[in-house]
C-alpha cells in the first residue's frame, strides 16, 4: 500500500487555506507550508461574522440593550486572528461558514432531530386483535386504510368524534402524518399508496427480503407528531400525542364507543404495548423522557440514517453518513446544549464530517484492507475476516498512523482539526469503522477505536483534554466484557452507556462503528428493522439518505424545516 | 541491586527524551530572574509577600493525624500559599515537550501537584511557590523552546497551527514575539500588559529543536519507526482487553 495517494482532502483544503474566502488575504502558498503569514485581520474579514455583528448593532438599537458584540472577545481583541475559513461539508461539493453548522444557525440540522423526536413506530396488530377478538369487529384492508384517512386527520389536530372542538391549523401541522408498513405483501398491494412505506420499493431486494423476514407479517404504523408540538414540548410527548389520536381515530373509524372498556386495550397498546420510541427514558440523574437524544442507542442512529438503502456496495460511505448525523445529534445537540450548555461543540463535531479528511483515512482503509485481506472491506458475508486480536491491531494500527502522518504531513489538515479532540474522534473513527466493515463485527470496530486512541496518545504526546482521555483509556476493558453491568454490544450502547454520558466527540463515532459493522456485511438494518423501515420515506423534511448534504443545505440557507410560525406572527 | 526506574520504551532519540523529561535530569539552557517569572505569571506583584489561605501549618494547632506525620508538607503547604497555576502550549512543530510529557515531569519530580493535560496546553497548579519551582525550572531548561513553547493562562489556540513566518508559534494575545534574535513577553499569561518586556531567551534552531522534541513527527522521527514504542502500546491495549474480556471467569 501505497500513503502517497492523491488525498480525498487536498481540494477542499486548497481553497480553504490558499484561496482568498471574503477579505481574510489567504491566497497562495501550499497545503503542506508549515509556516503562514497571520494577517489579524479580526471579524471583518469574514462576510458571516460582518453580518452577525451588523445585526448585533441593529438589535442593540432597537432594544435599547446591548448584545453581540466581537470586542466582547478577549477584552478587545476580536476573533479572527487568525484567518477565517469556510469548510466544505463532507461527501458534497457545498462549501460553508464555520457559524452556519451551528444547529441554531441551520434549521437541517434542528429538522433532523425534530424528525426523530417527533417520531414513533406503533403497533397495529395488537389494536386489530383486540377489534377483531374482543369485540368481534372485521378488520379488513378497506377498514384500515379508513382508519387510516381518519388517523391523518386526527393526528395532527383535528376532531373526529366531538362536537365543538378546537383543532389545530392545518398548515402550521403539515409535517405530521402516519404511514404504515408490513411484512405482508399481500396485505401491502391492498393499502392505498398514499398510506404505504412500501419496503419492496425503498430497498433493494436482499435487504427487502431480510426486513420483511425480521418482521414477518406484522404491521406498524410510522407516526410523526407536529414538529411545532414536538418543540413545545418534549420527546416524551410524542408517544403520548399519537396514542391519544391513535384511540380516537379508532374510535371513529370502528365506529365503537367512546369510553367503553375496550378503548383501554387500545390505549395500552399505543401507549405502552406495541410502541416503539427513538429513544429510551434515562435515569432520574439524567432524566429525559423517552425519544430525546440520550436514550437513542447506536443501533437505532444508524437505523434511523438511511443511506444504507441507497449505497449499499460503499459501507464507507454509509459508515460516514452516520458520523455526519451522530456527530451533529449527539454532540451538538446532546452533549453541547442537552448536557452542557456549552456553544463550542460544534467545533469538535463538525471536523468528523467536513473537508473530507476523516473520508480520506477511512477510504484508504478499505483499500488497505482490501488489498491485504482479499476484498474483506467488500460488502458481503463470506468475504469477511475473523475478528482477532492480531487483525484489530493490524488495521487499528495501519489506519491510525496513516491518519497521524497525514497531520503531519499536511499542516493544514492539523490546522484544520486544531484541537486533539477532534483528531482523535477522526483518526478513532476511521480505524474503528474500518474495523467494522472488515470483520462485520461492532465491538472488534469499538477495539480498534481504544487502540487508535493509545497510539494517537503515545505519537503525539497529547490526544483530548481531562476527561476525554479518561474515556478512552478505560474503553479497552470493557469493550468485550461479559458482564452485564460493564459490557454490551456497541449496536445496543448509546450516549447514556458508562463513561459515555461525558465527552463530546465519541458519539457520533461509536455509531458510525456500529452502522459499519452492518454496512460491511450488506444487512439491511442494525438493531431494529422497525426504525430501518419507518424513514425509509421521502415525504420527511429532512432526508435521512444523506444528513451530510442536508447540512450543507442548512448552512446556505437553502433547507425548508417543518414547524414555521409564520402563518400566525405579524409579517415582517 | 537499586532499582533503576525505566520510565518509557523506545529506541529513537523521542523516546530517549521522553525519559530525559520524566527522569526530571533536564538540561538548563537560559536563566529567568525571579522577577521576570513573577512578571510573565502574572498571579502577584514582582517582591511582594505570598498570600496565603491558611495561617503557616507550624501555628495552626493540627489535628494528631498519622498522614500528617507521613508526609511532610511542601513549602508552600507550609506557610499557607495559594493554589496558583502555570500552564503551557507546546507547537507540535517538535516544541520540545509534549502535553503528556510536562504533566509526567511534573507530578514525577515535584510534590503537592495538580496536572491536568489536554492537547493544546498543560497546566499545573500547586501551591504558589511550589508552583513557581516547577515554572522557572520549565523555563529555563531544555523541556521549553521560547518560541515554540508558550506561557499562556487562557486563550491557548496555536500549538496545531502552523508556526507564524519568523519561526514562532501562533498566540491569539500576541504575548510574545521575535526581537533581535530572541524571544520576548510583554504580556502575562492571561495577555495583561507587562510593564517592561521579559526576555525568554533565544529560539532553538530547526535543527535543535527537532533533536530535543518528544513529539514523534513523519518529518522527524515517525512513530511508526519506533518499533519498541509500537509494540509498547500494542501490549497496554491488548492486555486491558484481555482483562476486560476475562472468559476465564466463566471457565471456572
Amino acid at each position: 500500500m501505497t500513503t502517497d495517494r492523491e488525498r480525498k482532502f487536498k481540494k477542499q483544503l486548497e481553497i480553504k487555506f490558499t484561496k482568498e474566502f471574503g477579505d481574510n488575504k489567504q491566497d497562495g502558498g501550499s497545503i503542506t507550508d508549515k509556516a503562514n503569514k497571520y494577517h489579524r485581520l479580526g471579524v471583518d474579514q469574514d462576510p458571516r461574522k460582518r453580518e452577525m455583528k451588523e445585526a448585533g448593532q441593529k438589535i442593540a438599537k432597537e432594544r435599547g440593550l446591548v448584545g453581540y458584540n466581537p470586542m466582547m472577545h478577549c477584552g478587545g481583541i476580536p476573533l479572527g486572528q487568525r484567518a477565517i475559513t469556510p469548510s466544505f461539508v463532507s461527501g458534497t461539493d457545498i462549501m460553508v461558514e464555520p457559524d452556519d453548522l451551528h444547529y441554531v444557525n441551520n434549521a437541517a440540522m434542528q429538522q433532523m432531530w425534530d424528525d426523530i423526536r417527533r417520531t414513533c413506530v406503533v403497533g397495529l396488530d395488537m389494536a386489530h386483535e383486540t377489534l377483531e377478538k374482543r369485540l368481534g369487529i372485521e378488520v379488513t384492508p378497506e377498514t384500515i386504510n379508513h382508519y387510516l384517512e381518519v388517523l391523518n386527520h386526527a393526528l395532527p389536530g383535528g376532531a373526529v368524534v366531538q362536537e365543538y372542538m378546537v383543532e389545530t391549523h392545518p398548515a402550521l401541522v403539515d409535517d405530521c402524518y402516519v404511514k404504515v408498513f408490513t411484512g405482508d405483501d399481500d396485505l401491502a398491494d391492498e393499502i392505498d399508496d398514499q398510506f404505504l412505506i412500501d419496503i419492496n420499493k425503498e430497498f433493494p431486494e436482499e435487504q427487502a427480503e431480510q426486513l420483511k423476514e425480521s418482521i414477518g407479517k406484522t404491521t406498524w404504523q410510522a407516526a410523526h407528531i407536529p414538529t411545532v408540538v414536538s418543540r413545545t414540548t418534549d420527546g416524551g410527548q410524542t408517544s403520548r400525542w399519537i396514542a391519544m389520536q391513535v384511540g380516537m381515530s379508532f374510535i371513529s373509524a370502528y365506529n365503537m364507543c367512546a369510553g367503553e372498556a375496550a378503548v383501554a386495550d387500545l390505549s395500552y397498546a399505543a401507549k405502552h404495548a406495541a410502541v416503539v420510541s427513538m429513544g429510551d427514558m434515562l435515569p432520574a440523574r439524567r432524566a429525559r423522557a423517552p425519544n430525546e437524544p440520550g436514550g437513542l442507542t447506536f443501533g437505532h442512529l444508524s437505523d434511523i440514517v438511511q443511506t444504507s438503502r441507497i449505497t449499499p456496495e460503499d459501507p464507507a460511505n454509509i459508515a460516514l453518513e452516520v458520523v455526519g448525523a451522530g456527530c451533529m445529534l449527539y454532540d451538538q445537540i446532546w452533549l453541547g446544549s442537552y448536557m452542557s450548555g456549552g456553544v463550542g461543540f460544534t467545533q469538535y463535531a463538525t471536523a468528523a464530517y467536513t473537508n473530507n479528511i476523516l473520508d480520506d483515512n477511512l477510504y484508504y482503509d478499505i483499500d488497505y484492507i482490501n488489498d491485504k485481506y482479499d476484498g474483506a472491506a467488500n460488502t458481503g458475508t463470506d468475504n469477511k475476516i475473523k475478528p482477532t486480536i492480531d487483525v484489530i491491531k493490524d488495521i487499528g494500527t495501519e489506519s491510525t498512523i496513516y491518519g497521524l502522518e497525514n497531520y503531519e504531513k499536511y499542516p493544514t489538515a492539523l490546522e484544520d482539526h486544531f484541537g486533539g479532540s477532534q483528531r482523535a474522534t477522526v483518526m478513532s473513527a476511521a480505524a474503528g469503522a474500518a474495523t467494522a466493515i472488515a470483520t462485520g463485527h461492532g465491538n472488534a470496530g469499538l477495539s480498534a477505536w481504544y487502540l487508535s486512541m493509545y497510539l494517537h496518545k503515545e505519537a503525539h504526546g497529547r490526544l483530548g483534554f481531562f476527561g476525554y482521555d479518561l474515556q478512552d483509556q478505560c474503553g479497552a476493558t470493557n469493550v468485550f466484557s461479559y458482564q452485564s453491568d460493564e459490557g454490551a454490544p456497541v449496536e445496543l450502547r448509546g450516549p447514556n452507556y458508562p463513561n459515555y454520558a461525558m465527552n463530546v466527540g465519541h458519539q457520533g463515532g461509536y455509531a458510525a462503528i456500529t452502522s459499519a459493522a452492518h454496512a460491511g456485511r450488506g444487512d439491511a438494518f442494525a438493531l431494529n428493522p422497525l426504525l430501518k423501515i419507518c424513514f425509509a420515506d421521502d415525504l420527511l423534511p429532512f432526508d435521512f439518505t444523506q444528513p451530510r448534504k442536508e447540512f450543507g443545505r442548512g448552512a446556505i440557507r437553502e433547507f425548508s424545516p417543518a414547524g414555521e410560525r409564520s402563518l400566525i406572527i405579524p409579517a415582517k | 541491586m537499586a532499582y533503576e526506574p525505566q520510565f518509557y520504551p523506545g529506541n529513537t532519540i523521542i523516546a530517549e527524551n521522553r525519559r530525559k523529561h520524566m527522569s526530571g535530569n533536564l538540561e538548563k539552557l537560559r536563566e529567568i530572574s525571579d522577577e521576570d517569572l513573577t512578571l510573565v505569571l502574572g498571579h502577584r506583584a514582582p517582591g511582594s509577600d505570598y498570600p496565603s489561605t491558611h495561617p503557616p501549618l507550624a501555628e495552626m494547632g493540627e489535628p494528631e493525624c498519622s498522614i500528617r506525620e507521613l508526609v511532610e508538607p511542601t513549602e508552600g503547604a507550609k506557610a499557607g500559599d495559594r493554589v496558583r497555576y502555570v500552564q503551557f502550549a507546546d507547537s507540535m512543530y517538535n516544541a520540545p515537550a509534549t502535553p503528556y510529557f510536562r504533566a509526567y515531569y511534573a507530578a514525577i519530580k515535584f510534590r503537592g501537584v495538580d496536572p491536568g493535560t489536554l492537547s493544546g496546553r498543560q497546566v499545573v497548579e500547586a501551591r504558589e511557590r511550589d508552583m513557581e519551582k516547577l515554572a522557572k525550572e520549565s523555563l529555563e531548561t531544555e523541556i521549553s523552546c521560547p518560541a515554540l513553547s508558550g506561557l499562556r493562562g487562557a486563550t491557548v489556540h496555536g500549538h496545531s497551527l502552523r508556526l507564524q513566518e519568523d519561526g514562532v508559534m501562533f498566540d491569539m494575545l500576541d504575548r510574545r514575539r521575535l526581537e533581535n534574535g530572541t524571544i520576548i513577553m510583554d504580556k502575562d499569561q492571561v495577555g495583561r500588559p507587562l510593564d517592561k518586556k521579559v526576555d525568554l531567551g533565544k529560539p532553538m534552531s530547526e535543527e535543535e529543536a527537532a533533536k530535543r522534541t518528544t513529539i514523534y513527527r513523519v518529518d522527524n522521527v515517525a512513530f511508526r519507526d519506533d518499533d519498541e514504542a509500537v509494540e509498547w502500546v500494542h501490549r497496554v491495549w491488548e492486555t486491558r482487553t484481555e482483562y476486560g474480556f476475562q472468559p476465564k471467569v466463566y471457565n471456572d
